[in-house]
């Protein structure tokens, strides 16, 4: 026999056969002991002397890992690097964390447990495992129990482990060869793989690009589609009115926002900037003034661009002089109310940038109409 | 002769417990009197109901392994009916600690709402159909088991089995108008539709450390040779499992009113959170599910007594804690733990050990006439 023996078969009727023959294999034999059984049996891991199984170990600890994984992931998503309030509660709320902390461990230990063991552990898929070519294994997996020395690249004594096996009370015995050694893998194997996932690829591809062509809207995709919110502006047969859009609660304001009380421009005369005349002020009303105002009424606001010229329309000049005595709350209601062609501003400008327009106009109006005391006293030296 | 010395000790501990017992009503107010009460009323009864149900779960599902140990839970669910006067005495705590009786009460539009189940003859109904019931299943399960031992006949087992599923409805229902009736009204104002499914787990896990507990002093006094560690080993994954099922629904029902938010739900949390309560939760949370729970992980640790005897003594005491946490905060103080919660202690204690030593001698060790008790010795894992 040219071949070397991989292990020695004893074929037994019961459990209870194998159990009672291992201690006498066990104490005589070289090689690793092996049971091969069509279900599993009580106390065969104590009767082979395995060691404690690995499983729990790793599942304790990736399941530890996913725990504090979930846990990180929420505190910084949640807490550090987009920060959002959620009816009301801080940022940092464990309670919120827990469920997802949970799923989390358990599916970490879960694959763990489940992948580990057929992976790691048991290393399948194995296709290659000698034990498959060994003729009693149809009958191992019906009613026979076996029990096999492995040579683990040793030599084995096939004719004393027969003996043995055969004293030890098996019924039969089998030679399982050591397969031959799998060669290097073929140039032709290899071609023939990677051409095979190329046309996988490519028809795969070209699968999706046209069904999601020819069929955009698929069942459970388009559910997203259909959802039953109300979109801006649209009608709802929910409220009475018919609007979808809801009024404020009667005698409510939103967050920082006073509601417009003033009823005249004359009664607005009265009103003063609440905003100090800071640098950053002005900056905002220069920004604000350059983006809605100065369109019409001109950089300089003097009510002269170029705007004005091919419509034929008129806008006001805002640093001439009737306009350097219009209280600032006059010019404060003009932008959120309007007046003759203008537009309301309210919507576009809040009530913070509306009155920095106001400071910005008082500026306009100044540089335009400088005073001889305006030029400091060393520059006029 | 040392057996009735300690039984003797123990009954002088019962006896100075009573005096102390009657003293606190007329030293300490009637209303900590039945909160006692009510707190150990509720304490040996759900052991007592989490023992029958234990002893109904392995006839619904046919356990064999259980078999052999099954006398324990059923001399112990004779709690039960040790607490039938007890609680009909309760219903004399109904005008001192539960608001509903009082009509002003009913003034507010949510209690009143309630008034149709929360009045007190339809309460008084309840408590005697739920005793009534409980002694129908006592006298079906263990009756019937006690009986089995003498005359051996199967028979008892097919009755068994077609009442246990009746009996987990009947268990359902009533177990949940304990935790509803006895507990959750004494803030009749409160929602928590869990809350039935929260005292369950606790009571079932009351149920399993005792059982445990009993299993091992049996096994101590060498009354149960033949109870392998593969026995022990389910009873600790048992308490394992519901260890988590425990803080599970614990936590759920703590979260869910955590997030909504609503006023009617949070005031319970608020006033079990306020002051030294909060810190009493925290410690509940820890002796209730983490260190329980961080123990039993290792294989190991399931099946041994030693580490066992400790788990079921501190989940015991946690059950304890867990009803305190829930009943004692009504008085409108900080936890409460005195002269009379001691006397209280030391008489139902007292008073139980000595009803439970008698209780041990019901029958044999083992139902020795079912006819699953040899397959169920022989259970390994």
């Amino acid at each position: 026999m040219s071949k070397q023996p991989y292990s020695v078969l004893g074929l037994f009727d019961s459990p209870q056969q194998l159990l009672d023959a291992i201690p006498a294999v066990k104490t005589h034999a070289r090689g690793r002991l092996e049971a091969y059984t069509p279900y599993p049996v009580h106390g065969m891991d104590e009767a082979l002397g395995l060691r404690k199984s690995p499983v729990g170990g790793m599942v304790f600890v990736m399941g530890l890992i996913g725990a504090l994984a979930a846990l990180g992931f929420e505190l910084w998503t949640a807490g550090i690097d987009y920060p959002t309030l959620t009816a009301g509660k801080p940022y940092f709320s464990w309670e919120a964390f827990i469920p997802i902390l949970f799923e989390s461990m358990v599916l970490f230990a879960c694959f763990t447990s489940g992948l580990g063991m057929l992976l790691l552990l048991n290393r399948l898929p194995s296709f290659r495992d000698p034990m498959l070519r060994s003729k009693s294994m149809p009958r191992i997996t019906r009613d026979k129990f076996a029990l096999a020395v492995e040579s683990q690249g040793r030599p084995l004594d096939v004719d004393a482990l027969s003996a043995l096996l055969r004293k030890a009370g098996a019924q039969e015995i089998e030679v399982v060869e050591q397969p031959e050694a799998p060669g290097p893998v073929s140039p032709h194997f290899l071609m023939r793989s990677a051409l095979t996932i190329a046309v996988g690829c490519i028809a795969a591809g070209y699968l999706t690009y046209w069904g999601v062509k020819l069929f955009p809207v698929v069942a459970p995709i388009s559910h997203m589609l259909d959802q039953p919110r109300l979109d801006p502006q649209r009608e709802s047969n929910y409220f009475q009115d018919g609007f979808g859009m809801r009024l404020p609660v009667a005698g409510t304001v939103a967050r920082g926002h006073m509601p417009f009380a003033v009823a005249s421009q004359e009664e607005a005369a009265r009103l003063a900037n609440p905003l100090p005349r800071t640098e950053e002020t002005l900056k905002r009303g220069k920004q604000a003034f350059s983006t809605y105002c100065s369109v019409c009424h001109g950089i300089l606001g003097n009510g002269q661009t170029s705007l004005t010229a091919a419509y034929g329309a008129k806008p006001a000049n805002l640093v001439s002089r009737q306009m350097q005595d219009y209280e600032d709350g006059k010019i404060y209601y003009v932008i959120a109310k309007g007046k003759n062609a203008m537009p309301p501003y309210a919507a576009d400008l809040s009530e913070e940038e509306r009155w920095s327009v106001v400071h910005y106009v008082r500026v306009l109006q100044r540089a335009l109409n400088a005073k001889d005391t305006d030029i400091s006293k060393e520059t006029s030296k | 002769m040392n057996d009735s010395k300690t039984g003797k000790i123990v009954a002088a501990g019962a006896v100075a417990g009573l005096v102390g017992l009657a003293a606190t009503g007329f030293l300490s107010g009637w209303d900590r009197f039945w909160v006692n009460w009510i707190q150990w009323f509720l304490f040996v009864l759900t052991i007592g109901l989490g023992c029958l149900f234990l002893v109904a779960l392995e006839h619904v599902v046919g356990a064999k392994w259980s078999v052999p140990l099954r006398r324990i839970p059923e001399r112990l669910s004779g709690l039960t009916l040790l607490m039938a006067p007890v609680g009909l005495l309760a219903l004399l705590s109904l005008p001192v600690l539960y608001p509903w009786m009082h009509p002003e009460s009913l003034k507010d539009p949510v209690v009143g709402g309630k008034a149709v189940w929360l009045n007190g003859w339809f309460f008084a109904i309840r408590v005697v159909a739920c005793i009534g019931l409980w002694i129908l299943a006592y006298a079906v399960f263990v009756r019937g088991s006690i009986r089995q031992d003498n005359d051996k006949d199967p028979k008892f087992n097919v009755r068994a089995r077609r009442f246990a599923p009746l009996f987990m409805v009947i268990f359902g229902i009533t177990i949940t108008i304990v935790a509803f009736d006895w507990i959750s009204s004494l803030e009749p104002a409160w929602y928590s539709d869990v809350f039935g499914v929260y005292v369950f787990a606790g009571t079932f896990l009351a149920g399993l450390a005792a059982t445990t507990l009993a299993v091992l002093y049996l096994k101590r006094c060498n009354r149960l040779p033949d109870i392998g560690p593969s026995h022990l080993y389910n009873l600790g994954g048992f308490m394992f499992a519901f260890i988590v099922f425990w803080s599970y629904i614990g936590f759920a029902q703590y979260m869910l009113i955590w997030y909504a938010n609503l006023p009617e739900e949070v005031f319970w949390y608020k006033e079990r959170l306020d002051g030294l309560w909060g810190p009493l939760l925290l410690g509940l949370a820890v002796v209730h599910f983490f260190v329980p729970f961080v123990i039993l992980i290792p294989r190991t640790a399931k099946g041994e007594p030693k580490r066992l005897v400790w788990i079921a003594g501190l989940i015991l005491a946690a059950h304890w804690l867990d009803l305190y946490w829930m009943i004692f905060p009504i008085l409108g103080k900080g936890p409460l733990f005195g002269w009379p919660e001691l006397s209280f202690a030391l008489f139902f204690l007292c008073a139980g050990i000595l009803w439970a030593r008698r209780a041990m001698n019901r029958g044999a060790d083992m139902p020795v006439g079912d006819p699953f008790l040899r397959e169920g010795l022989e259970f390994r894992l």
